[in-house]
């Protein structure tokens, strides 16, 4: 080709898909990850039935020619076909569950959604941290193999979310050690990364994300009687709610005292169309502006089975890490996904971990008796613009820059096992070595 | 999804902002089938767009009618001087476009057609000498064997005869499985041919290693060694194929996609041949998992003749 072609960059997440060409700013298409076909959507029913004989003992040939299995929607479109087609999420908490669903999804996604030519081009998938070898095994042999593309990289979705702050100007160079907390609609995950490597006996889930903070405002809502909310719109207003009204308060104390002072400057409305009817309506605005984003900081106040607020399950993770590499970890937090979109998210999460850690500098301080005296740790939370998509940019910021040359790649970057590695020798593709 | 779209959606989505009229800041590199790159920037200021195209053949499309079109159907965005390292750019300033929402939705369509309206012109030329050919007050013409090299090592032949016009497909398969797959799908176009309801389907054959006729002659092909996996696929369209309107439209559109769609099949049903096979593993491993040997139940007495009871 004259002009070498972008790699493509594709992050296939438990929610959404994100697809795009290395060295843009943002993905092209953002849609769920979803398969519409045309069998029930009951899981079990894997792939095609199999004929009982042979098809050159069994007569009927002409049957054959069916093209049942290019009958199917992903995406968006899915979504608008689910009342005649079957919806199958290919991908389960981050992990591919069903390969011939997803199969068909990446067919979809590149030659009708990308529409590029899968042979001339390099991809970028990412996985999951601790992602089982045979996944990453099973993934390029699906791109080698039905795909022949040209060289494919698996990279870790943490190490891209690191790649990808280092569009924020709060950092200088480009490390690839720091605590991604990666929160999306589903779970959100605490990984610490060491030059590249995740530290996987660290990482730490955390039960809290997009989905609860949504169920919770709806809550809020209920419980002071907005009944202006059509019930069956509900769950839909408390999203909007959630995503143009919420931030991040300082102190809950005070900032319950600010809306009882001014209750003009902080209460707002939302206004909203019935669905059905058409009529709008108006829903009252107040403290689940703040008290939404408040659960991953005060858990207690939502749930009753998971307790410890996020800035301590940060410094268990760190303080579980190799004692080696914890100021750098503490130095480089970043923020990936959507729910960390929140105003002054960072700020808050920075003083209070900033408040734990000095805590526990002091108190070793003392029980040394002032003999000891430790350098104050950096605590640094870096939040960007590009946080919402930050994987992919990641990706793409990586492939823009490495992928023509991916012999080259510093060995702290590819995180692929002998395994997977093998595995592409194996299917003929000594390029990417 | 059968019929791959003809066109390019993600142009189609990137250049939003000229129909919503948003001032954004835009750069992204986009490409299409067989090595297009777009390249849609906003360069000085944010509502002034810029569109540029990358194909390794437009320089022969250009002999066969590409900068007309491009004159007549994009003419007044066109400018002179393309972006370095682009073939051609387009300008759009937002504070200058088609007043309705429709009119602008429109142009977003066409620049996501730009491809397919550019490879479209050979064979309108091709369908064009074709016509000369019928009308006898014209002279004959000497029809043109255009070559468009439109990927690195595949290219298209058109060339018009005196009742038909014929398109040779250069195709070349990197994997093996691929040929053989790609071969079994060329010979079920010949057969399926044979079905009553698309009898009026143009011709196709398929010869392997064996450049056609019409173009043997050419020096690319006087060489060609024996072990390169080089396809050729002949269509033989009739003037009832490209009748002047939508049909026409339909088939150019169709017959250039045709590379792209054969690869897109192959990758499909490998697909499929995929899913069958592990849900025939699957179905394998149930009747192994049957064939496990139940453990032994041997009844056990003590010496006196009573059952010995396991606790």
């Amino acid at each position: 080709m004259s002009l070498k072609l972008p790699p493509v960059i594709m992050d296939n997440g438990t929610g959404y898909t994100k697809l795009g060409f290395a060295g843009n700013n943002a993905p092209s298409f953002v849609f769920p990850t979803v398969v519409a076909t045309r069998d029930s959507p009951s899981g079990h029913a894997t792939g095609p039935s199999i004929p009982s004989k042979p098809s050159h003992l069994s007569s009927n040939i002409a049957s054959k020619r069916g093209i049942e299995d290019l009958d199917f929607h992903i995406g968006d479109e899915a979504i608008a076909n689910s009342k005649t087609y079957g919806l199958h999420y290919p991908i389960r908490h981050g992990q591919i569950e069903n390969w011939d669903h997803m199969e068909r999804f990446w067919e979809q996604s590149i030659f009708k959604y990308l529409r590029c030519e899968p042979e001339d081009h390099y991809f970028l998938l990412t996985e999951p941290p601790l992602n089982a070898p045979e996944n990453r095994e099973q993934t390029a042999e699906i791109m080698f193999e039905s795909f022949n593309i040209q060289g494919l990289y698996i990279a870790v979705q943490a190490v891209l979310a690191l790649a990808a702050s280092w569009s924020s100007n709060k950092t200088s160079d480009y490390v690839l050690t720091g605590t991604v907390i990666d929160s999306g609609d589903g779970v959100t995950h605490v990984i610490p990364v060491a030059e590249g490597y995740v530290i996987g006996s660290s990482l730490k889930h955390i039960p809290i994300a997009g989905r609860d903070l949504t169920y919770f405002v709806q809550q809020l809502l209920r419980d002071h009687n907005e009944t202006s909310i059509p019930p069956e719109d509900s769950l839909k207003v408390a999203e909007k709610i959630k995503e143009q009204y919420s931030y991040v308060c300082p102190d809950i104390v005070k900032e319950f005292k600010k809306y009882d002072q001014e209750p003009d400057k902080y209460f707002t409305k939302y206004q909203g169309v019935h669905s059905v009817t058409g009529k709008p309506y108006e829903v009252d605005v107040g403290f689940e502006r703040f008290l939404g984003p408040e659960i991953f900081f005060n858990p207690e106040i939502a749930s009753s089975d998971f307790l410890t607020p996020i800035p301590d399950v940060i410094d268990n993770v760190i303080q579980s890490c190799p004692i080696d590499t914890r100021r750098g970890l503490y130095k480089n937090i970043v923020l990936s996904g959507g729910s960390t979109m929140f105003k002054d998210f960072g700020k808050r999460l920075q003083r209070d971990i900033k408040r734990v850690v000095d805590a526990r500098i002091k108190r070793s301080e003392e029980l040394s008796g002032g003999l000891l005296k430790s350098t104050p740790i950096d605590v640094n939370v870096i939040s960007h613009k590009k946080q919402r998509y930050a994987v992919w940019f990641g990706g793409s910021l990586l492939g823009s820059t490495s992928m023509k040359n991916m012999g080259q790649v510093s060995v702290g970057i590819i995180v692929c096992s002998a395994v997977s590695l093998r595995n592409m020798v194996a299917s003929g593709d000594d390029k990417l070595l | 999804m059968i019929l791959l779209e003809y066109h390019n959606a993600v142009v189609e989505k990137t250049l939003a902002p000229i129909v919503s009229l948003k001032e954004t800041v835009l750069d992204s590199t986009v490409v299409d089938f067989d090595g297009v790159v777009y390249h849609i920037s906003t360069r000085t200021s944010k509502d002034v767009i810029w569109f540029s195209l990358s194909w390794s053949c437009y320089n022969e499309l250009t002999k066969w009618g590409a900068t007309d079109m491009l004159r007549k159907e994009y003419g007044q965005y066109l400018i002179s001087s393309p972006e370095q390292g682009y073939n051609l750019t387009l300008e759009f300033d937002l504070k200058n476009l088609p007043s309705t929402e429709e009119e602008r939705e429109a142009l977003v369509k066409k620049m996501a057609l730009i491809k397919r309206n550019l490879l479209a012109q050979p064979f309108e030329h091709a369908f064009d000498q074709q016509a000369q050919f019928e009308d006898n007050d014209q002279p004959n013409p000497q029809p043109d064997l255009m070559q468009i090299h439109y990927r690195d090592q595949e290219a298209i032949y058109i060339q018009a005869q005196h009742d038909r016009v014929t398109v040779i497909f250069s195709t070349l398969f990197k994997e093996e499985t691929d040929r053989i797959v790609g071969k079994v799908f060329l010979q079920e176009f010949v057969d399926a041919r044979r079905l009553p309801n698309i009898q009026n389907a143009p011709q196709v054959l398929y010869s392997h290693k064996e450049p056609p006729l019409e173009i043997r002659h050419l020096p690319e092909f006087r060489h060609l060694k024996e072990s390169e996996n080089v396809g050729f696929v002949t269509f033989v369209l009739f003037p009832r194929h490209f009748v002047r309107g939508d049909v026409r439209d339909a088939t150019i559109s169709q017959i250039q996609l045709f590379r792209d769609y054969l690869h897109y099949h192959i990758k499909c049903s490998k697909a499929y041949m995929h899913s069958r096979m592990r849900a025939r593993v699957q179905a394998f491993l149930k009747v192994l998992n049957r064939a496990k040997p139940d453990p032994v139940v041997v009844e056990k007495k003590t010496i006196s003749g009573r059952n010995v009871i396991k606790s």
